[in-house]
């Protein structure tokens, strides 16, 4: 296999890049993979073919009937709307650093989201994509620092925006896709040179095995609450 | 219009509909969405909607446990090749077929309307919040690829022919995975619920049908 872009070495299995391929992936899923799909050249071929794929099943579907007063219906329609102009001149060289999702989430500022302190070297950010049987957040890692012990109640994604880290397996740079399943437990330590930014999801709250921390997380969460419902 | 039990895809049986497209019937395709582009055409506008509507309002129904599946279907219908007539100048024959391109507008139109409903049901927290200014588009995460990098044409075309041809040689069990994630709106894990099998055995059915069109293979 060609490597396309050497530094993105953790893709989405087949699994995630069908489900996303053809929609039915959780958002905040599927926000992870078009992450990874924003660094990685090689996947976004892939899921060039798996759409092609799910253009083949659908325009091989049986054929429902349309009733021709729905065709005067949109007529109607399009006569009031405006037209999209031609995008003129493709952005398609200039490559942010961020996927435009993360971009808009964070309002195109990433300091501008509410941030928690948890530990000395993690920061947490909540991202709300509607999806209440997972968690989505940005974390930032200090350099050298390390994210407290825990382990997975549920399947984690992690796709890194900016920086490195490594745990006991492995050494993870901007772009991987890296997916813990439950039970797993790790210790991501982020390299010494920069802080490292990551997007990731879970499917249920993580357990921290240091019982203070949980504590803290409880007082926090406590505090947190009555805010959050109302927003 | 929806049977109970899907054994495989609903194929249609007469041969011409499972032809695959030939170059001048996606070259007309491409014509008229050109056309729609320039200057509004109407006709070609028909033409599109013709050929697409039924797929469209078809794949709507796909989704298990609609309530009002007929107002539903007729709202894809609607949305979509609206989006269709407004987009058309963002058409890209050199980045996609417009059947794909049909497709993808039909796909995320189709998990928009699914959450707003599931939002109208459910009644609590709002998914997006509305109106503000760090909603989230859905065209954001389901983005449309505009990197011509690697595109070749040729391979596309190539490819697609592979996939139409291999489709009608796959195992029922490959076929019925495959079209329940891309047209039922089921994820691997609720596919896996539902045939009450493990993760790992559609997965591999997945993979296995993927295998044979000669798409995604895992390192
Ligand atoms: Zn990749």
């Amino acid at each position: 296999m060609k490597n396309i872009i050497p530094m993105v070495k953790y893709h989405p299995d087949a699994r995630f890049l069908t489900d996303y391929a053809a929609g039915s992936l959780p958002a905040s899923q599927a926000l992870c993979v078009a992450t990874h799909l924003h660094y990685c050249a090689l996947c976004r071929q892939k899921n060039r073919e798996l759409t092609e794929l799910g253009a083949e099943l659908f325009m091989q579907l049986q054929p429902a009937e349309v009733d021709h007063s729905e065709f005067e219906r949109l007529v109607a329609r399009i006569a009031v709307v405006p037209v999209n102009q031609p995008a003129k001149t493709r952005q398609a060289q200039v490559v942010s650093i961020l996927p435009t999702a993360i971009n808009k989430l964070a309002n195109g500022n990433l300091e501008q989201l509410e941030w928690r302190r948890i530990g000395n070297n993690l920061r947490v950010a909540n991202l709300n994509l509607g999806d209440q049987q997972r968690e989505t957040s940005l974390l930032s890692i200090k350099a050298g620092g390390h994210v407290p012990h825990h382990r997975h109640k549920g399947d984690e994604i992690t796709v890194i925006l900016k920086g490195s880290f490594s745990d006991h397996e492995d050494k993870y740079s901007t772009g991987d896709f890296i997916v813990r399943t439950r039970g797993e437990t790790h210790r991501p330590v982020a390299s010494q040179d920069q802080d490292c930014l990551c997007l990731s999801t879970l499917d249920a709250p993580i357990v921290m095995s240091n019982w203070l921390l949980r504590i803290g997380l409880y007082l926090y969460n406590l505090a947190a609450a009555p805010q959050r419902r109302q927003a | 219009m929806r049977t109970g039990s899907i054994k495989t895809m609903d194929y249609e049986s007469d041969e011409q509909h499972l032809a695959t497209p030939t170059d001048e019937k996606v070259q007309q395709w491409i014509t008229c969405l050109e056309q729609v582009a320039a200057r509004q055409d109407i006709k070609a506008f028909a033409a599109l909607f013709e050929h697409f509507s039924p797929m469209i309002k078809s794949f709507a129904y796909k989704v298990p446990a609609l309530e009002q599946a007929d107002s539903f279907a007729d709202e894809l219908l609607q949305e979509t090749m609206l989006k269709v007539w407004t987009k058309a100048a963002s058409f890209d024959p050199k980045l996609a077929s417009p059947s794909t391109w049909i497709f993808t507008i039909a796909r995320n139109m189709r998990i928009d309307l699914l959450r707003k409903q599931a939002r109208h049901v459910v009644n609590n927290v709002p998914l997006y919040k509305d109106g503000d200014d760090d909603e989230i588009d859905l065209e954001d995460i389901w983005f449309e690829d505009e990197n011509s990098d690697l595109f070749n044409h040729l391979a596309q075309q190539r490819s697609r022919k592979q996939i139409h041809d291999s489709l009608l040689t796959l195992p029922a069990e490959q076929t019925e995975v495959l079209a329940k994630v891309y047209l039922e709106d089921k994820s691997h894990a609720e596919v896996a619920a539902e045939l009450k099998l493990p993760l790992g055995t559609v997965k591999s059915r997945v993979r296995l049908a993927l295998n044979k069109l000669k798409l995604v293979v895992d390192r």
